[in-house]
């Protein structure tokens, strides 16, 4: 594969659709049709192949439009982040291979990391030298992080690592894992929390696979056994660099993939063009039912461009994200389910004598349908976002006021 | 000076609650309303409206939803910004006549139906081939009995002999239905927030088994949905009058669509958790199911969200 990465990029000032259009016709010339799920040419990428066709999307100005110019970014603003996104979601291509390090370990890197440690990570991750892991859940800690045991003790100028993570994303390709201990015990909670870089080839370190509900192993259970690591593998100071990290996280929650509505129009698109290819399937399209169903997935799907755009909007404007961040989460993620649970339902038809587009469709949504499970538990389960615009956006009382 | 250089259309929600809120308890509810300007809002500078864009009557549907205002607002609203500078348009704006606008029927096939509101209003717009015509209802007999709404029931009427008073050629008719879908989607999303607003009210002064119902997780997380679908709705509305990056405008019928179907989702949860006073006519919050319920099925909602399906069909 070759890219076109000899480009200068547009200047999002000479006007407002400049860099979309940008974004549109470098991905229509570059990206390769056999990485197009709706695509009969279709065939999973290898991890090399993932890894030089985001890296030739960076040299292009499609990722790290942020990230400031010294850090290997593009200087740019929220709003050529949400252009290239909505053309990146337009098109069926692959979720990135090193999401963990371009959407939480950079921007946590980029809060609370030293000068040398920006300058020597920042770069690496949208080169895609580094791929990252985030070490944070363990088997007693999911979401109440106050429960994790895994323990760091300082020994001079290194600490010495123990513990176990798990649901551990992309731990076996990972170069780095941001990992988070604690000094203390169970019963200091929030306290004494430390975050580190670890590289993942340091002794000590065993990768577990996990296989998951789609037959993958795309986590895994990650054991640290007197793993040590230099002081200046540390990310903050004790407890500073944890409260910070969270409040990158609420952002990123925000602002992270946030080409999803235009991708979920994409897979609708993908699901009727698949149903017009197929003789037994076309005349479900002409049914009020389906025309009732695909009506309220585009209504579902411009909802959640609205809720996006006008975080966007309220960002670029200066004002506090809080926790809206946990509105759009839910709401993709649960939008999704129900649209691959529709296409699913659509296709049950598809046999060996269905058009070849109805069996890629096929084939592509019944995967989609299990990896969604997924997206309503991580980053925060639906259940915990529900907790949280209770508790921090309606402000609900749990006791009596006085 | 553009009056839109200094104004924000939110800043009229404010305003439109506070006249909102005064009409509610006067007799002459058009005369307070068009007082505040919330007719006029829209309508050109040269018909003697202050002459701001649509998006500007918005907030003032918006609230008209959220305070439950029992008149034909979004109608009179639509009906002085079509008629503007004609002598109809400027008694609609002063609320010296009061109109209504039947969303089904026609004249020539002879009947009106769900004409909001109807029992305040002189005058009806009914479609007409592809225009539609401004009614004089002293001219029909018109029918007010509505199972949905036996307080403020839509009319309906048969036609003939219908005094036509004023007429809208086609292009006008379709302005006026788009404008509808904006500004009905701002009412029943007002609706749903003041739903959820009165209900996480209550729930929070609620106290059973010694606490507050709030503290209850299963109440939370509906009142978490409600607030999602609520924000959703709104986001919508605002995506879908905003032009996209090369300038082009979006259409409203997917934001109709959401819109109807989260409200409906919020006002019924919201009658659920408020228990057995939810379901009686001293909380009004009954009303506000109504007017979600009333303009689903006015604007067959239904028949919106096949027909947004079939042009995504279309489309691909």
């Amino acid at each position: 594969m070759s890219f076109d990465t000899n480009i200068t990029l547009p200047d999002p000032a000479t006007g407002r659709a400049v860099y979309r259009q940008h974004a549109r016709d470098w991905l229509a010339a570059n990206l390769p049709e056999h990485m197009l799920a709706d695509s009969l040419n279709w065939r999973a990428p290898t991890l090399d192949e993932s890894i030089d066709w985001e890296a030739a999307m960076h040299k292009a100005g499609l990722a790290g439009m942020t990230w400031p110019v010294q850090y290997g970014g593009h200087g740019l603003t929220l709003r050529e982040h949400l252009a290239v996104n909505k053309e990146v979601g337009a098109l069926m291509m692959p979720e990135s291979v090193s999401s963990i390090g371009k959407e939480l370990a950079g921007p946590i890197i980029m809060a609370v990391g030293t000068e040398e440690q920006k300058s020597t990570f920042l770069p690496r991750i949208l080169a895609m030298q580094d791929m990252w892991c985030q070490g944070f859940s363990e088997p007693e800690a999911g979401s109440d992080l106050a429960r994790l045991r895994t323990r760091a003790v300082q020994e001079g100028d290194s600490w010495r690592i123990n513990g176990q993570k798990i649901w551990t994303s992309g731990a076996a390709k990972a170069q780095y894992c941001f990992l988070l201990t604690r000094t203390g015990t169970v019963a200091d909670k929030h306290r004494g929390m430390v975050m580190f870089a670890v590289p993942m080839n340091t002794p000590g370190i065993r990768v577990a696979p996990i296989r998951s509900i789609d037959d993958k192993e795309s986590f895994a259970e990650v054991f640290f056994d007197n793993v040590v690591v230099p002081d200046s593998a540390r990310l903050g100071a004790p407890d500073e660099g944890w409260s910070a990290a969270i409040r990158v996280l609420s952002i990123e929650r925000a602002t992270n993939r946030m080409y999803r509505p235009w991708r979920v129009e994409a897979e609708l698109t993908f699901l009727i063009r698949a149903c017009k290819s197929d003789p037994a399937l076309a005349g479900l399209l002409s049914g009020s039912h389906a025309r009732s169903r695909i009506g309220a997935a585009q209504a579902e799907i411009d909802g959640l461009k609205g809720l996006i755009e006008s975080a966007v909007d309220q960002m670029v404007a200066g004002a506090p994200i809080g926790a809206r961040g946990s509105l759009s989460k839910l709401y993709w993620s649960e939008t999704h389910q129900s649209l691959v649970a529709l296409a699913l339902d659509m296709l049950g038809g598809v046999g060996p004598k269905s058009s070849p587009l109805a069996r890629r469709a096929h084939d592509y949504f019944n995967n989609a349908y299990l990896f969604a499970r997924a997206e309503t538990i991580y980053a925060g389960a639906s259940e915990v976002q529900r907790d949280i615009i209770a508790q921090r956006i309606l402000n609900l009382p749990t006791e009596l006021q006085a | 000076m553009n009056a839109a250089d200094d104004l924000n259309p939110e800043d009229f929600a404010e305003a439109a609650g506070a006249a909102i809120s005064d009409a509610q308890g006067k007799a002459d509810v058009a005369a307070v309303l068009a007082e505040a300007g919330l007719f006029s809002v829209s309508v050109p500078e040269h018909a003697g409206g202050m002459g701001l864009a649509l998006d500007y009557s918005i907030p003032v549907a918006r609230v008209a939803g959220e305070k439950q205002l029992r008149f034909p607002l979004v109608e009179q609203i639509l009906l002085a910004r079509a008629f503007a500078g004609y002598e109809i348009g400027a008694a609609l704006m002063s609320g010296a006549t009061i109109g209504t606008i039947a969303w089904q029927g026609a004249l020539d096939l002879g009947f009106a139906s769900h004409a909001t509101f109807a029992g305040q209003a002189s005058v009806m717009l009914v479609a007409d081939g592809d225009g539609a015509a401004l009614v004089d209802l002293s001219s029909v007999t018109l029918t007010l009995e509505d199972p949905l709404d036996p307080e403020f029931p839509q009319g309906e009427a048969l036609l003939d002999g219908a005094t036509v008073t004023a007429r809208l050629d086609a292009a006008a008719w379709s302005a006026l239905k788009a404008e509808a879908r904006i500004l009905l989607t701002a009412y029943v999303i007002g609706a749903a927030q003041g739903a959820l607003n009165r209900t996480a009210t209550y729930m929070g002064t609620r106290v059973q088994f010694g606490r507050p119902l709030s503290a209850k997780q299963a109440v939370r997380h509906h009142l978490a949905q409600m607030k999602l679908l609520t924000d959703v709705s709104a986001a919508a509305l605002r995506r879908a009058t905003l032009p996209d990056e090369f300038g082009q405008s979006r259409g409203a019928d997917s934001a109709f669509v959401g819109a109807v179907a989260n409200a409906t989702f919020v006002v019924e949860k919201a009658i659920q958790l408020h228990g057995g006073i939810g379901f009686t006519w001293e909380l009004p919050l009954h009303r506000s199911l109504r007017d979600v319920k009333r303009i689903a099925l006015a604007m067959q909602a239904g028949a919106a969200a096949q027909a947004l399906g079939a042009a995504c069909i279309d489309a691909a």
